[in-house]
Order: C-alpha cells, then structure tokens, then sequence
C-alpha cells in the first residue's frame, strides 16, 4: 500500500459516463428518476438549441438542489432573451427558495438583466420590484442610481423605497441627495425610511450632513 | 501619477468602512480594524495606478466597470499570493485525524482513496499532502492513495515537476522531515525523487467544464486560496465543477478565509475539532 499512481486506461473507476450525448439525449435525461443523471444533462444541454425553455420547463419540477443548481449555472452560461424571461417568471413564484436563486443567477446576467430593469422596476407587483432592486445591488451598470433615484422619486410602496435607500446608503452619491430629502417628506409617518435616509446621507457625505 | 499625488491620496474612516464591506461582499474577505494601514496603503496605490484622484472617483468606477478588471487587480493587490511547505497545517491535521478516518471506515472497495491539489503551484500543497500522509497517517500502510494535482499555469507545473524550493519555502517544516525528503542544492533544496514520482501534475483551468470533465471520484479535494480571485459567476462554476469531481461524501478544503456556503449551497459543512471542511452530501439512497 501506498501512493500510486495510474495510468488512464486503468481508471474504469473514473471513466467517461455511457449515456447518449446528443441534444435530444439531454433532453430526454432531464426526465431520468437519478437526480446524478439529470444534473449532468443539465449542464450538457447549454449547447442546444431551445436549451433555454427546456431547462426551464424542468425547473418547474425539480427538486433536487444539486440539478436546480446546474439549471440556474446553464441558464447563466446560455443568458438568452428566454433563460431571462423565464427567470423573471421565477421571481413571481411562490416558492422562496426558487426567487432567491433566480435573483442570484440574474445578478450574474448584467447585460441581459440591464435591458429589461426598468420594466421590473415598473412591475404591478411590488414584490417583483423589490426583487429588482436587490438584483440591481450586484449590477455592474453606469445607470443603477439613476435607476433608484427614480424608485425613490415614483414608487408608491414603502417597502420598495426603502429597499432602495439601504442601496442608495452603500452606492449613492451627491446625486441622491436632492430626492432622499424628498422621499423622507413623502413618507413622513414611516419611522423606517426617516431612518434609513439619515443613514444613506450620512454615508454620502461622510458625516457632513446635518439634519435640516 | 507622481508620488507626490500619492501622497495627496487620503482613505477617510468611512471610505474604509464602505470600501471593506463591498470587498466583504465581493470576496468574502473582511478587513479588520488592524488591518486598516494595510488597506488605505493598497487602495491608495490603485488609486494612483488608475489615474483616479480620490477614493470616491475610484470607487465609483470600481463599482461600475464591466469588464471587472479594476476589481481582479485590486483583489491581487489586497491578497498575499504566497505559498509554502505545511501551509494552513491545521488542516493537514484534521486530513489525518478526522476525514481520512471518516472516508476508510466508509469505504468498501479496493479502489485508491484520490486526492485533488488543485492550484498545485509550485508543488508545495500536493508535496506537503503526501509527506503528512507518510509521516502522520498510519492507513498509508493499508491503502493506495493517489494524488493529482493541477494548475492551469505550465510553468508552474514544471516548477512543481522539478521541485527545487527556497528557503523560505521550506521554512516551517521539521528538520527531521527536511533531511528525510529534501536534498540540498545551490541556495535551497529539491524534493525527493520518490516524492516527485507519486505525484500526477496536469494542467486544468478549474472553471471550464469541458475541461474538468475527466476529473471524477475524488475523496478529497483541496482548493485553497483560489476561489477568492474570481468574480462570483467563476466561483458558481468553480463550485459546481468541484462538485462534479468529488465523490458522495467526499470532503473539499477551502483556504481559512474562504466559505463554500457563500459560494454555492451545494455542500454540507462539516465542523471537525480541528478545521471547518465541506462535504459532498450522500445521494439519498446512501444514507
């Protein structure tokens, strides 16, 4: 006994898996009952055409963390119009685990996630636009305080504004200034928001504020 | 940028604060009090080296590049690339007290217990590996182990293939353990031929799948001080690609400021009395 080392040929224990490795093999082993199966199919398929839709249609389904997760990487990896619709669809969910990691893989997708953030923004759903916020906090966007600046100066919900000034207090500038002044008027009676804009102004301005 | 700008760079209290709480988030790495000198002193030359004038410009622009360059730069800057014989020794400990035990009382085949070194460097972790296992593990006597090790730099492999250290190096291991294995050279030392030929050295680049494809059933996996330079798409798929080489149960190191469970929830965390290691859960029907 001691240290060896082999030959590959002498590897059966790590051979090469013997499932059918086409598109229509991935898509069909998306469906086998062992999750290992699925997980490699998962991360396979990225090359397929409509490999999106079918990703998604099996993340409806899936249960197993370790192939939802290849899912969310592959949708990422691929990152097109529908890997992003569908992951926006997951933001209406009902199960929490599933919004979270689509925030997480859509943090991951600036440019895709760039072009469609101002309609989340916009979304009916104040759910969904709070979920927007905590995606644009991994942005790497030019106009991201743009972005809350306007969700301060618009958005009816108080949770939504204040989820934006928490973000303001880590990124914002002297830009933000004028409208966090503006929205602790607007939400006078929310003990949270006077709060938190005090916290966000003195931050930008390194303590050089005072309360007018 | 003239040094004289340099000096004109001031890093105020609250910049610290804002600019370790986004690299925290970044990296997973939090600056402490004490560390305060050592980060304005980084953060000021960056500063200058961008051309920036003041803390607030730069980071604005560290925030907001694309091509995250700026950040990599800065994450090179702010960790100490260094390695050497018996690092983090620790957890060359809890290898031999508490998971190889773990893996050989679950294991019932006759198959080599494999072990990943992944980045392999210069050789030091995959060469510290086998010495611990020969000095301090009693089962080297009573199963094959193989060790691979990988860097995506060949010049670095060849490094390791050759195994000439420096002092320095070497610094931290026993005399005794330094006679046994090293043999002097001009200005340093070279790892035994015996040693040199246990080890597999191969070129991967751990974040392409395609790649790391032929990496598979791996009882333990040491990754450490990797997973910090990388921005947090590379790390999603560094993760899932370690967890596609490692067998159910089978254990990975991270370096001590690295946490697994920011990067992926993939894994399971095991706290063994000496070092925090993360397990690759059991599929169900194992358990």
């Amino acid at each position: 006994m001691g240290f060896v080392k082999r030959q590959k040929e002498e590897r059966a224990d790590v051979n090469e898996r013997v499932y059918e490795r086409n598109c229509d093999g991935f898509s069909a082993q998306l469906k086998d009952p062992d999750p290992a199966v699925r997980r490699w199919a998962a991360r396979d398929i990225v090359e397929c055409p409509g490999a999106s839709t079918v990703l998604l249609e099996r993340l409806e389904k899936e249960e197993a963390i370790e192939v939802r997760q290849a899912i969310f990487t592959s949708l990422i990896n691929i990152g097109d119009r529908d890997a992003i619709t569908g992951l926006v669809e997951c933001l209406r969910s009902e199960d929490a685990a599933l919004r979270n990691e689509a925030i997480e893989a859509m943090k991951q997708l600036p440019e895709g996630v760039s072009a469609i953030i101002k309609e989340l923004l916009k979304d009916d759903d104040p759910d969904v636009r709070i979920f927007a916020v905590n995606i644009l906090e991994a942005l790497s966007h030019p106009d991201v305080e743009e972005w809350l600046i306007d969700v301060i100066e618009s958005d009816s919900h108080v949770n939504v504004c204040a989820t934006a000034v928490d973000l303001l207090a880590e990124i914002g500038t002297e830009k933000s200034l004028n409208s966090l002044d503006k929205l602790r008027t607007r939400f006078s009676s929310e003990p949270y928001i006077q709060f938190a804009v005090n916290i966000a102004i003195e931050r930008i301005t390194n303590g050089q504020y005072h309360d007018k | 940028m003239g040094s004289t700008m340099i000096n004109d760079i001031r890093i105020s209290y609250e910049d610290f604060q804002k600019f370790r709480e986004y690299f925290y988030h970044k990296t997973g790495i939090w600056f402490d009090e004490s560390k305060r000198y050592f980060v304005d002193k980084r953060l000021v030359e960056r500063i200058a080296a961008t051309g920036m004038c003041n803390f607030r410009s730069y980071f604005t622009m560290l925030r907001f590049q694309a091509s995250g360059d700026e950040l990599q730069n800065l994450i090179n800057s702010m960790t100490v690339n260094e390695t050497y014989f018996f690092r983090e020794e620790y957890q060359l400990k809890c290898l031999v007290k508490s998971v190889l035990p773990e893996i050989t009382e679950k294991k019932f085949d006759n198959l080599p217990i494999r072990i990943w070194s992944i980045p392999s460097s210069s050789g030091e972790e995959p060469y510290s590996i086998a010495i611990y296992l020969l000095e301090y593990w009693e089962g080297i006597n009573h199963w094959d182990v193989e060790i691979i090790s990988s860097d995506i730099d060949t010049n670095m492999l060849h490094c390791a293939r050759k195994g000439f250290y420096s002092h320095r190096s070497v610094q931290y291991l026993p005399a005794q353990i330094l006679h046994k294995y090293f043999r002097n050279t001009d200005g340093g030392y070279q790892i035994s031929e015996e040693l040199r030929n246990v080890i597999e050295f191969t070129r991967v680049n751990l974040f392409d799948p395609t790649e790391t494809k032929s990496y598979r059933n791996f009882d333990i996996v040491f990754c450490r001080n990797l997973l910090i330079y990388f921005d947090d798409m590379s790390r999603r798929q560094a993760a899932e690609n370690l967890y596609d080489a490692m067998k159910p149960g089978g254990f990975i190191f991270l370096g001590h400021s690295e946490s697994m469970s920011r990067i992926s929830p993939l894994f399971k965390v095991r706290k063994f009395a000496e070092a925090v290691v993360y397990q690759k859960p059991y599929y169900k029907s194992e358990v």
